[in-house]
């Protein structure tokens, strides 16, 4: 047992690291923190004393004593320093490991933005999978899958301001920036008997995902999961596992869309309020088909049109009473993706014109 | 000392005039003794602003922000009609925004200096004012007026930059509003009124001391004053730059940190951190002269490594200009990451050097367990707690999991508040009866410093646990796992308002009905106790002169005290005062 496993893990840490390299990191913390206590507890415990034992008594002076030694102050000042060139040494060299975990990784690409993290795989695909991780929370965000015990790289970089990849299991981050590209490196553990099998059998091992550089008002929600799973898995799951949109209905494949360019974070399918409009249209909503008030004066039909130009450019026509917050996705949208999501919102919407042809099924498949 | 009163005493607080007299006679004073006060008062204000978005931050994280499926939202402090999550999270991230700006520029950073070494600093070396009294008055005034700004951008809705403004965030949030512009422009105006008090700090102590007194002669406050003061005056400039830059950028869209204009939004933190890393020694240096001055009177006892001290303070001044980039681990490369995490341990061996001394001068003392000896002996727990938990973000390995988190939340908690204002609190006991010839109570005064010890260590020590377990910061809502830590904390800043609460009662008690102050009522030897509580407006009624060290409490018996109360130690025929 090395001093990285046990209680005080699970206190400090909530648990053993997800990557060799990071329980090395690990057994440090644990050792700096009986490092710190040790010592702690010595100077405080010297302190308490002589408050006790020294304490003032009326009429009594205070015994004669030296006010300098150097012997003593040489000694206390040369001790601390070896023990502070050991830590350097040891942070240095586990740092060193934890970020460049193994040579000829598998490259995955990572996109931060206001406030989603997308990965796309070595084969252009990107997840369309998205699940809950509080039970009380209904958000959904994404999940992404990497091989266990096999070198993965993310190249990282910002499409907006700065975020901050933390994964806590692999006791690592790395800021994305907007004006490069950054990597973050990690080899995941093996798979255990005692992990969790999903319903298609697969084995697997979940960490979370946080935004560790502060964004702005969804920060907090700017999270995300990282799946580990074994490389067989991985391939089968980069093959197939993001869902073809072509096999969809357009209004379903929307539905998907929408959290891949990260849509749901601020507009919401149920009249929530949230930094957008939503997207749900009722009466007293301001969904499709119906009367958006504008920034400025007067209103405008929220129709395909109005969607293809608040999508492409955003300022042109505000909807009143929310922040110019919305980014341009010109040229990070394609027309058949924006086809989509016209549809998925014409499929929240009361005022859409209903089609004769039921649109639960797609076309030649029996489920989605 | 007891010669003749060479004239009449006037204490220095006593009113001219009639009501607009008294007025206009502390706006326009160069006496740096009211100037201190006026600091003092508005550097209180200041924190209990700041104070108060503190207990927001913590009401908001009690619960975190749910929306139910039927729409209800839960954990929100500000309900917004229609369950509006974003405009919750957005008054979330101005109002700990005000929190980190207020207590950084307006509090942490002035708050000894400014108030506590104005008012000591000329009296401490005999002299009868600062070198520049009239500067000194401007400096209060440019504290104000940028203070002002700082205010304006709060009531015109407020800033959600975070009080470290990172680009390319700061540039393009609000792109229509003037607000964070205002901010930085206050942040820019506060740096002079620094640069100005610093200035006159390191002229008073190169010039004024009195005859008799040599560089080591000098109390160890005054060191740590003349160190931060270096920091100050050096240091301040490129916060004054960056701001500039940052200002230009907003108006005028020059590209220098946003790179869609071709910026570098890391220059802007390295830039920030250049200074932002040495006012941390700004805001601890005074602290921990406060603490030396507070320990060795308290204690009676010769402080232990008088040079050691000094020294240390000096190296800490030198090495803090070194160790920015540490603040960036997490976006440099390798290289810079090494040297950076290398330099960072240096700071940590003086400032252990210090605390050794502190504990070394406790022993064979004659320890009064008092209020000012009580806030000492809290800083020297918290301190501790703070500078060990700095190992673990200097070292690289674990800082890259820790930065960002909690645990830096906590760390830097510990090190500007369980350090700094822990040590200003002390001080303004330890010299309030100097400078308002009034005692306070005693009793009031231990039960406010146990509250507030106690509520700190509540809301922060849980606050490690936290980030060590994956909490970031900045976050207005949070995953399940951790809801019982942020109660927790929560909770334990509920004890420290009340602590505050008890210490605003005690000084205001003070004020109304206190006892009149002796001259010495500790039993210090630092010129300040030889002078009447509250000073002549002259600070002294004849020019002093130093025949002894500042600790000598093995040999001397403090000026106007008993003897009695004073024992010099057997073998030692007294050299009388």
């Amino acid at each position: 047992m090395t001093l990285g496993e046990g209680f005080w893990t699970k206190l400090w840490l909530g648990g053993s690291a997800g990557t060799k390299t990071g329980q090395a990191v690990d057994d440090l913390a644990i050792w700096l923190w009986w490092f710190c206590a040790i010592w702690f507890v010595f100077l405080m415990g010297l302190t308490i004393y002589f408050v006790i034992k020294y304490r003032r008594r009326p009429g009594v002076p205070a015994p004669r004593s030296r006010s300098h030694n150097t012997r003593l102050e040489i000694v206390w000042t040369i001790v601390p320093t070896l023990f502070l060139i050991y830590i350097f040494f040891a942070g240095f060299e586990r740092y060193m490991n934890n970020v460049i975990p193994g040579a000829n990784p598998e490259q995955i690409d990572l996109v931060a933005k206001k406030w989603v993290w997308s990965m796309t795989y070595p084969n252009g695909m990107t997840t369309a999978q998205f699940e809950k991780i509080d039970e009380d929370d209904p958000s959904e965000y994404p999940v992404f899958v990497v091989p266990a015990d096999y070198p993965v790289e993310l190249r990282m970089t910002s499409d907006d301001v700065i975020h901050s990849f933390w994964v806590p299991d692999f006791r690592l981050k790395f800021d994305v920036l907007p004006n490069r590209y950054t990597s973050y490196q990690f080899r995941a553990e093996k798979l255990e008997e005692t992990d969790p099998v999903d319903t298609q059998g697969r084995r697997y091992r979940d960490h979370l995902i946080m935004c560790a550089e502060y964004c702005g008002a969804q920060h907090s929600d700017m999270l995300g999961i990282l799946r580990v799973m074994s490389i067989e898995d991985y391939k089968n799951w980069v093959q197939t596992g993001g869902v073809n949109l072509g096999e969809l209905t357009p209004a379903q494949a929307g539905a998907i869309v929408a959290k891949q360019k990260g849509c749901v974070t601020c507009h919401s399918n149920d009249g929530t309020r949230k930094t957008g409009p939503t997207w749900k249209g009722t009466a007293d909503g301001t969904g499709f088909g119906y009367e958006v008030p504008i920034e400025g004066d007067g209103t405008v039909l929220f129709d395909d049109n109005y969607v293809r130009e608040s999508v492409l450019t955003p300022s042109v026509k505000l909807h009143r009473g929310f922040p110019p917050q919305m980014p341009s996705y010109q040229g990070r949208i394609n027309d058949d993706e924006l086809r989509y999501i016209i549809a998925y919102m014409k499929s929240l919407s009361d005022k859409a014109p209903k089609s004769l042809i039921d649109d639960a099924a797609p076309p030649g498949e029996d489920k989605p | 000392m007891t010669q003749a009163a060479a004239h009449p005493y006037h204490s220095y607080l006593a009113p001219r005039g009639g009501f607009w007299g008294v007025i206009w006679d502390w706006a326009t004073t160069i006496d740096h003794k009211k100037i201190g006060v006026m600091y003092l008062f508005t550097i209180l204000f200041m924190f209990f602003l700041g104070g108060l978005a503190a207990i927001a931050i913590r009401l908001e994280l009690l619960e975190p922000v749910r929306v139910a499926a039927d729409g209800t939202v839960t954990g929100q402090l500000f309900r917004v009609p229609g369950g509006d999550i974003a405009a919750n999270n957005e008054l979330y991230n101005r109002i700990f925004t005000l929190h980190g700006a207020i207590m950084v520029f307006m509090v942490i950073v002035p708050s000894i200096p400014a108030s506590l070494g104005n008012f000591c600093l000329p009296i401490m070396l005999g002299a009868k004012d600062v070198a520049f009294p009239r500067i000194n008055l401007l400096s209060w005034y440019i504290y104000a007026f940028g203070s002002l700004f700082a205010i304006l951008a709060i009531i015109g809705g407020g800033v959600d930059t975070g009080w470290t403004f990172y680009t390319p965030y700061s540039t393009t949030s609000d792109p229509n509003h003037w607000r964070v512009v205002f901010m930085i422009m206050g942040v820019f105006i506060l740096g002079f009124s620094s640069i100005l008090t610093g200035l006159n700090f390191i002229v008073t102590v190169h010039k004024l001391r009195a005859p008799g007194m040599g560089w080591f002669d000098m109390p160890l406050f005054i060191w740590a004053l003349y160190s931060s003061a270096i920091i100050q005056v050096l240091a301040t400039p490129v916060i004054g730059i960056t701001a500039l830059l940052l200002t230009f950028e907003r108006l005028f869209h020059v590209g220098i940190f946003d790179p869609s204009m071709g910026g570098d939004p890391v220059l802007f933190q390295h830039f920030f951190w250049f200074y932002s890393h040495p006012v941390v020694y700004i805001m601890i240096l005074p602290g921990m002269g406060v603490i030396t001055d507070i320990i060795a009177v308290h204690a009676h006892k010769k402080i232990f490594g008088y040079r050691a001290i000094a020294f240390a303070s000096l190296g800490i001044t030198a090495v803090s200009f070194l160790v920015w980039g540490h603040h960036m681990f997490a976006s440099e490369g390798e290289l810079a990451a090494a040297v950076f995490s290398a330099l960072t341990f240096l700071v940590a061996i003086p400032t252990a050097v210090k605390v050794f001394n502190w504990i070394a001068t406790l022993y064979k003392g004659s320890i009064s367990i008092d209020t000012p000896m009580c806030y000492a002996l809290a800083f020297l727990f918290l301190f501790s707690i703070g500078g060990l938990t700095g190992l673990p973000l200097g070292t690289l390995a674990t800082d890259l999991h820790l930065h960002d988190s909690y645990f830096v939340v906590a760390h830097f908690h510990y090190v500007m508040m369980g350090g700094t204002i822990i040590a200003f609190i002390g001080g303004i006991h330890h010299w309030w009866p100097k400078m308002f010839g009034k005692m306070y109570n005693e009793t009031g005064g231990l039960i406010g410093c146990a509250l507030v010890f106690i509520g700190f260590n509540i809301t922060f020590f849980t606050q490690f646990i936290l980030g060590a377990n994956g909490m970031p910061r900045r976050y207005a809502t949070y995953l399940d796992k951790f809801q019982p830590y942020h109660d927790i904390s929560t909770f334990g800043s509920w004890i420290l308002l009340a602590g505050f609460l008890v210490h605003l009662a005690v000084f205001v008690h003070s004020l109304i009905a206190g006892k009149p102050a002796p001259r010495n009522p500790w039993g210090g030897l630092t010129l300040e106790w030889e002078t009447q509580s509250p000073p002549d407006v002259h600070n002294f009624d004849h020019e002093p002169v130093v025949t002894h060290g500042p600790y000598d409490f093995d040999t001397v018996v403090p000026p106007y005290c008993d003897e009695a109360d004073f024992p010099l130690p057997p073998d030692v025929g007294g050299a009388h005062h």
